[in-house]
C-alpha cells in the first residue's frame, strides 16, 4: 500500500498549482479554474486520510464532507461563472488587467 | 419535544428563506412589491423570538443533543445565543431600511432571499458543533454575499467588486478547508470538543502547525487581516448600503468568531505560539486601516476602512486569550456592530438623498437633513470611543486586558490608534455640518421615515449601553465561559 505521505504532497501540490494558477493567470475563466482545484486538493486530502483512518477500513465520513464539498463548489462557480458574463457586458473583455478600475 | 432540523432559532429563519421566493412571487401577482421585505422582516422577528426562548430555555454550557433531525452537529451555548442576538438584531434592521432604500430596484424577491439566507448562514456558523458544519454554513453566507455585493449589476463597479470579493474569498474557504482536512487527519474527528481532547497536548508532527496556518489564512481573508484585506474597501463600498451594513458589522465578525472558536478548541495547546503572531497582525491591521482611512474621499470607501482598524482592535483582545481579553472582543464585536452598521445607514441615507458617495459633496448637507446627522454624529463618536457611549467601553475592557495581562504595548496602540481614527471621524462629521452648501446639498431634504427608525433604534442602542453596559458585559463574561473549555473544565 503507497504511503499516507505521498497523498499529502499530491494534495499540496495541486494547491500550489491552483494558488499559481490565481497569481499568474490573466483570464477570469482560468482564474474560476485555479479555485476549483484549490477545493480539489483539499477533497482529495480528506479522502486520503478518510481511507488511513483505520487500517482496513475506510471512513465514510471522508467521503461524505467530500461529496457535500464538491456540491459547495459547483454553487460557488455558478456564480462566478454568472459574475463573468456580466463583466464581459460591462468590460467587453475578461482581461483581469483590464477592468482593475477599483484601487482596492 | 417537537421535532426539528437544527435548533429552534435556525430553523425558523431558514423556514422563512426558503419561502421568501413564494411570497415575492405573490406580491408581484398582486403588486404589492415591498411584501417580500415585510415578510422577511416577519422572518427575523419570529427567528429574534426563538432564539429569546433557547436563552430562557438555557441552563449549561455543554453542549445539548435535542431531538432534531440533525443535532448532533450543533452545539448551543452562550457564545452562539450572543452571536446570533447581534445577527438578527442588526439583519432586522438592514431589512427594515432596505424595503425604502432598494424601492427602485428590480429583483426585489432575491434580494430579500438572499439577505435572510446570508444571516442564517452566519447564524449556522455560530450554533456548528464540528468544524465541517461550521464550513458548509460559512459557505451559505459568502454565497449569498457575493451576490448581494454584485447585486446591482447594471453598473460595473459592483460586478468587478464582487467578483474580486469572489475570487480572494473563494479561495479563503478552499484554503480553510484544506486545513480542516488535516485536523481530520490526525485527530480523527472534527467535533470542537473532540478536536480540544485530541490536541490538548500539541502534537509534535509539523502538520499541526501547516493546519494552523491554513486555517488563520483561510479566516483571515473574511476577517481583512492586513495583507488579506484587499478586497474589503471595494466590496463594502460598492455594495447596496445595508448590504455594506451587514458586511462591515456582523459578516467579518463571523470570520472573528470562526478564529475565537478553532484557537480556543484545537490550537489552545499552543497559545504560547499564537499570542506574537496574532498581536503583530493586530497592530498592523489596525494601524494600516485607520492610517488609509486617512486619504478617503469615498465616504463609504472611509468607513470600510474603518472597519479594518477596529478588526485590529478585536484582533488584540483576541491574542491577550485572557478571559478579560475575549469579554473585550466580545464586546467589540457587539459594539461595532452597532456603530458600524448605524454608521453606514446614515451613510446610507444621505447617499440615498444626494445620489452621490464624495465626501466634498456632503458639505453642509447637516443644515438639510439635520436628524440623520445627529444620528451621524453619535455613532462617529461611538466609533472613535468617546466616554458616554459603547465603544470606550470595549476599548476600555481591551486595554484593561492588555495591561493586566503584562502587554502594555498593545494597549499603547490601541490607544494611538483611537486618537488617529478621531482625525477622520471628526474630518466627516466638520464636513456635514460645513456652513457653506455643496449644489447636490441645496436640493437635499430628510430621509424617509422608515429609514430614520432603524438608525434611530440602533442610535439609542448606542446611547443605552454606552451609559448601562452592566447586562451586555454579563452575556460576554457568560459566553466567554463557554467559549473556554479548558477553563471550565466541561
Amino acid at each position: 500500500m503507497i504511503d499516507l505521505s505521498y497523498y499529502i504532497i499530491f494534495s499540496l501540490g495541486l494547491y500550489l498549482i491552483g494558488i499559481y494558477c490565481l497569481t499568474t493567470k490573466r483570464n477570469m475563466i482560468r482564474l474560476i479554474l485555479g479555485i476549483e482545484i484549490l477545493l480539489n486538493a483539499a477533497n482529495v486530502s480528506f479522502i486520503a486520510f478518510g481511507a488511513y483512518a483505520l487500517p482496513g477500513f475506510v471512513d465514510p465520513l471522508s467521503h461524505s464532507i467530500a461529496i457535500i464539498s464538491i456540491g459547495i463548489s459547483g454553487s460557488v462557480s455558478a456564480v462566478a461563472l454568472i459574475l463573468v458574463v456580466y463583466v464581459y457586458k460591462h468590460f467587453g473583455t475578461l482581461d483581469v488587467r483590464e477592468i482593475r478600475r477599483l484601487r482596492g | 419535544m417537537i421535532n426539528s432540523l437544527f435548533n429552534l432559532a435556525l430553523d425558523t429563519l431558514l423556514l422563512f428563506t426558503v419561502t421568501a421566493p413564494l411570497v415575492g412571487a405573490l406580491a408581484s401577482r398582486i403588486h404589492k412589491r415591498s411584501l417580500t421585505g415585510v415578510y422577511a422582516s416577519i422572518g427575523l422577528i419570529a427567528a429574534g423570538i426563538s432564539l429569546y426562548i433557547m436563552y430562557t430555555n438555557f441552563s449549561s454550557p455543554t453542549p445539548t443533543t435535542g431531538s432534531g433531525l440533525f443535532s448532533a452537529i450543533v452545539r448551543t451555548d452562550m457564545l452562539s445565543i450572543f452571536m446570533t442576538g447581534i445577527f438578527i438584531g442588526i439583519g432586522l434592521a438592514a431589512t427594515v431600511y432596505s424595503i425604502k432604500y432598494m424601492e427602485k430596484d428590480s429583483g426585489k424577491p432575491l434580494y430579500f432571499t438572499l439577505l435572510l439566507a446570508m444571516i442564517s448562514g452566519m447564524i449556522g456558523t455560530v450554533f456548528a458543533g464540528d468544524l465541517f458544519t461550521l464550513y458548509v454554513f460559512w459557505e451559505l453566507m459568502s454565497i449569498s454575499s457575493y451576490v448581494l455585493v454584485a447585486f446591482r449589476k447594471e453598473t460595473w463597479e459592483p460586478v468587478e467588486a464582487g467578483f474580486k470579493y469572489l475570487v480572494m474569498s473563494a479561495a479563503g474557504s478552499a484554503t480553510i478547508l484544506l486545513g480542516i482536512s488535516f485536523l481530520y487527519g490526525m485527530a480523527g474527528t472534527l467535533n470542537f470538543q473532540g478536536l480540544y481532547t485530541a490536541f490538548n497536548q500539541a502534537p509534535s508532527t509539523v502538520w499541526f502547525y501547516v493546519a494552523f496556518l491554513f486555517i488563520l489564512v483561510g479566516f483571515g481573508v473574511k476577517t481583512a487581516i492586513v495583507p488579506l484585506h484587499t478586497w474589503l474597501p471595494d466590496a463594502h463600498s460598492a455594495a447596496p448600503t445595508p448590504i455594506s451594513a451587514m458586511l462591515s458589522g456582523v459578516v467579518i465578525e463571523t470570520g472573528v468568531y470562526a478564529l475565537l472558536r478553532t484557537f480556543f478548541t484545537a490550537f489552545f495547546s499552543i497559545q504560547q505560539q499564537w499570542f506574537g503572531i496574532l498581536a503583530v497582525l493586530s497592530i498592523l491591521t489596525m494601524t494600516l486601516g485607520n492610517v488609509t482611512a486617512l486619504l478617503q474621499d469615498d465616504v463609504k470607501r472611509l468607513l470600510a476602512y474603518s472597519s479594518i482598524g477596529h478588526v485590529g482592535y478585536m484582533l488584540a483582545g483576541l491574542a491577550i486569550g485572557t478571559q478579560l481579553g475575549l469579554t473585550g472582543t466580545l464586546l467589540h464585536i457587539f459594539n461595532h456592530a452597532l456603530m458600524k452598521s448605524a454608521a453606514f445607514l446614515c451613510a446610507g441615507a444621505i447617499i440615498f438623498r444626494l445620489e452621490t458617495r464624495s465626501l466634498k459633496e456632503f458639505s453642509g448637507v447637516g443644515r438639510k437633513m439635520p436628524i440623520t446627522t445627529i444620528f451621524f454624529a453619535v455613532s462617529l463618536f461611538a466609533l472613535i470611543g468617546m466616554p458616554p457611549l459603547n465603544g470606550f467601553i470595549s476599548e476600555l475592557t481591551l486595554l484593561t486586558a492588555a495591561t493586566t495581562a503584562n502587554v502594555a504595548w498593545l494597549g499603547l496602540a490601541i490607544i494611538l490608534n483611537s486618537i488617529l481614527s478621531a482625525a477622520f471621524y471628526l474630518r466627516v462629521l466638520r464636513t456635514l455640518i460645513s456652513p457653506t452648501l455643496s449644489d447636490v446639498a441645496q436640493k437635499a431634504k430628510e430621509a424617509p421615515v422608515i429609514m430614520l427608525i432603524p438608525i434611530g433604534v440602533i442610535t439609542s442602542l448606542i446611547v443605552l449601553f454606552g451609559i448601562y453596559p452592566e447586562p451586555i458585559i454579563k452575556l460576554a463574561q457568560q459566553a466567554v465561559a463557554g467559549l473556554l473549555p479548558a477553563m471550565t473544565g466541561t
